[in-house]
């Protein structure tokens, strides 16, 4: 293959068919791979009539073009499904081996619809394709299930649920290579729901670049950006995702205690410093990635695993008043062993803490008890307790207790660790999300904070909409290619389309990448405009928009919203009602997608 | 209308152009785009010393009456943002590369930082040197392949995300430029140091 294998693999559970359908090539073009790809079959397999934790939602799991090429970090893959969390549309991709293991199967797609009778895997190998029974792993967490399906790094790769997925819990990620996560959204409940327990794959064919002397010089000169960036090449390598906690706590955009306070007084301590000097025991890199940020750790107990990552660290630290990195990380091992989104988990935690230091939640939980995390986390995948409260998500969960506004959430999906008080365009990134409150969306903290490719002001608001939209269109064509966003944070956008020029043959430039992005992003929003949502829900918590932060750097700001959501639906060609006007969709390609409805 | 802060920014990058040389007192031009509207100098204002007046909002597709006051170039910022993914663009006559364009299709930097930022500026040639259609064609067609086009004999156009990256590549390609001109003055044969430096030729 060359880019694209040309090849969709469909299953269908209930009935148990297997069949191989060709790649339509012109939607390939327009749409690439991954999340792109994704959002187009899925916008024609799931409309809005399907009850996302039903069997006639569909799982689909795709590659990029440039999956498994060996281009620096062409590892990644996604899955797409209509939220159980959020009920819109959702694109989750995740690193690892998995994804360029499937690839190496001969297929871009899986696509996983019906549900089985009883549980069962997938395993697609150079021998074939069979559903095979797993009423022996059910029940099995991650780690269990992983093992006992051979997982080995470079020939065989496990992708499971966990309890948590079983259980249908909205939180529920999928996870792949043992700890890497297709986390956000629910995607585990989805599978759960599909009796669908794990998809082992081994394969044997190979990406091979069209022009093999381009893609040469591109790999070196990939290579020495990768090199030449502080961020890539030290910071990342040094301390992980968690080099920034102590950089947005000093500038006050660290969300503590429920996004109470925007700065964290025990930030250090769990930061990516202080994991290095304290847990780890050495790093790790996914398939063809030179950067190695993954932190491989161990705790005062003995236990070993992966993380935590800045998310993680902040969710169950600042989020929750907690400073014990110890406990921190065995909170994010848990989450990996039940199969659990560790954003989502520790942000609900929070909302809970809140919930009950206010009394409107029973019981004596509060901010900074530590020793109750991994109750709780364990109590939530298999829907104990207070833990099927907390398995609703932080949304669902507060709204029973009549205050939904406590809800750190955006869509029902859970923020992450900015607050936007003191980043204005991350607020609108969060706002208009479409699978949610997403910073791998459009991430504001390069331009915003850590200047890359330049800084911004970080409070100001006008002309912001613009550079929301291109990073938004960015993270789009990037999670459709799919690289990793990292890398992107110092090779920019024509490298990739050097590269997917020279591996596939087909000529592209840089702005054709970015309309592609936009084409994507677009069609997510006709997705999630078709469920019914609206100009409405591009919004934040109250919270945001009108508590003043208390103190710090970013004291008495709150999110300028609204005129940076007209500023940002004039920018992207959609009316007042953020609706893409018709001539948008006709530029756009989309525009028979509409009248064919 | 335009804010502090977005002012603020258009000063000082205009007053830096102005002082580094790569415009005269009057000529260039530079603008943003917020939401579906363009900020732009206004036709005849001195880099060096924006004022708040000396801005126009006009909008993307032009049907209004800012065009009037106006930079003549108007019509090649909005083709611009039409077909790239530009949200500022600054137009400057740096001297060097000027004179560089008068003998070359394309730049090539033998320096190490602007073979790192640039890799290659393409020179496009147009008979209607201003405020043309045929300029607005042809230098945004090349913008969508780069990210600073030479108009030969004329200037560059740079694009960015921010005004301050695409003043960067102009800034950048001035040294390059002066680079390049003053060791072809100094009449010695070059030591290639740069591996695959053959493939900037067709980047």
């Amino acid at each position: 293959m060359q880019g694209w294998a040309g090849k969709i693999l469909d299953i269908n559970l209930t009935s148990g068919s297997i069949e191989t359908l060709p790649l339509d090539m012109e939607m390939a073009r327009l749409f690439l791979g991954g999340r792109g790809l994704g959002a187009r079959l899925l916008w024609d397999l799931v409309g809005p009539e399907v009850h996302p934790l039903s069997p006639e939602n569909a799982l689909i799991f795709t590659t990029g073009p440039i999956t498994a090429s060996a281009s620096q970090t062409s590892n990644r893959f996604n899955v797409s499904t209509k939220s159980p969390l959020t009920d819109t549309i959702l694109h989750a991709n995740s690193g690892g081996w998995w994804g360029m293991q499937f690839k190496r199967t001969g297929y871009d797609v899986l696509i996983v619809r019906g549900k089985a009778a009883a549980p069962v895997l997938i395993e697609i190998t150079a021998d074939g394709v069979v559903i095979k029974d797993a009423a022996d792993l059910w029940g099995k967490t991650v780690f269990e299930t992983t093992e006992a399906l051979g997982q080995s790094r470079n020939k065989r790769n496990v992708l499971c649920i966990g309890p948590a997925g079983e259980n249908q819990v909205r939180i529920a990620a999928i996870m792949n290579d043992k700890e890497r996560a297709l986390a956000r959204g629910g995607a585990g409940a989805v599978m759960g729901s599909k009796n669908l327990k794990a998809i082992v794959v081994e394969g044997k064919e190979k990406n091979q670049p069209a022009d093999q002397d381009q893609f040469k010089f591109l790999l070196y000169e990939t290579g020495k950006l990768l090199k030449a960036s502080p961020l890539t090449s030290q910071a990342l390598p040094e301390f992980g995702t968690a080099v920034v906690m102590n950089v947005v706590n000093e500038i006050g955009a660290l969300p503590t205690r429920n996004f109470q306070q925007s700065q964290f007084e025990s930030a250090d301590k769990i930061s990516g410093e202080e994991i290095t000097d304290s847990i780890l025991v050495k790093n790790q890199a996914c398939w063809a990635c030179p950067i190695t940020c993954t932190r491989i750790t161990k705790t005062k107990s003995g236990k070993e695993g992966e993380g935590p990552e800045f998310e993680s660290a902040w969710a169950f630290g600042a989020q929750c008043g907690v400073d014990d990195l110890d406990v921190i990380t065995e909170a994010n091992y848990l989450c990996n062993d039940m199969g659990l989104d560790t954003i989502s988990m520790g942000n609900t935690i929070g909302c809970a803490m809140e919930l009950s230091e206010k009394g409107l939640l029973p019981g004596d939980l509060g901010f900074g008890q530590a020793d109750k995390l991994l109750d709780l986390i364990h109590a939530t995948a298999y829907r104990q307790g207070i833990g099927d409260e907390l398995a609703e998500g932080s949304y669902r969960m507060a709204a029973k207790h009549n205050a939904p506004e406590l809800s750190m959430s955006v869509k029902k999906l859970e923020m992450p660790a900015y607050d936007p008080r003191g980043m204005q365009g991350q607020g609108l990134v969060f706002a208009t999300g479409n699978r949610g409150a997403c910073h791998e969306t459009g991430n504001m903290l390069g331009p915003e904070v850590l200047a890359l490719p330049r800084l911004i002001d970080r409070f100001a608001t006008q002309g912001k909409a613009g550079i929301v939209s291109v990073h938004q269109n960015s993270a789009a064509v990037i999670d459709s290619l799919v690289y990793c966003k990292f890398a992107n944070m110092a090779v920019a956008e024509e490298f990739f389309a050097r590269t997917l020029t020279a591996v596939t043959g087909v000529p592209f430039t840089a702005d054709d990448l970015m309309v592609i992005g936009e084409r994507v992003w677009t069609l997510e929003r006709l997705y999630n405009l078709r469920e019914g949502f609206t100009k409405e829900d591009d919004t934040l918590p109250s919270r945001l928009l009108n508590e003043p932060v208390a103190a710090g750097p970013s004291e008495g700001f709150t999110v300028k919203l609204a005129p940076m959501l007209q500023e940002y639906y004039a920018f992207r060609g959609w009316d007042k009602n953020g609706v893409p006007k018709p001539e948008k969709l006709k530029e756009l390609g989309l525009d028979s997608l509409i009248s064919n409805q | 209308m335009i804010d502090q802060r977005l002012y603020e920014e258009f000063r000082d990058i205009g007053r830096d152009i102005f002082v580094t040389g790569l415009t005269s007192s009057h000529g260039g031009n530079m603008s943003v785009r917020v939401g579906d509207k363009i900020i732009i100098k206004r036709r005849g204002a001195q880099f060096g010393r924006l004022k708040h007046s000396d801005f126009v909002e006009t909008s993307f597709q032009g049907k209004d009456s800012g065009i009037v006051r106006a930079s003549t170039e108007l019509i090649v910022h909005r083709a611009i943002y039409e077909k790239t993914s530009a949200l500022a663009i600054v137009h400057a006559h740096p001297r060097t590369a000027i004179v560089l364009s008068l003998s070359r299709d394309e730049i090539i930097p033998i320096d190490n930082e602007g073979s790192y930022l640039l890799r290659k500026i393409p020179v496009v040639t147009v008979e209607m040197a201003s405020g043309s259609k045929e300029m607005a064609e042809k230098v945004s067609d090349a913008l969508r392949g780069y990210k600073i086009v030479m108009q030969r004999g004329h200037g560059c156009f740079a694009i960015g995300q921010t005004l301050e990256e695409a003043y960067h590549w102009v800034s950048a390609l001035e040294e390059v430029s002066d680079i390049i001109l003053e060791h072809k003055l100094m009449g010695e044969e070059m030591i290639e140091y740069r591996k695959h430096s053959e493939s900037y030729a067709k980047w």
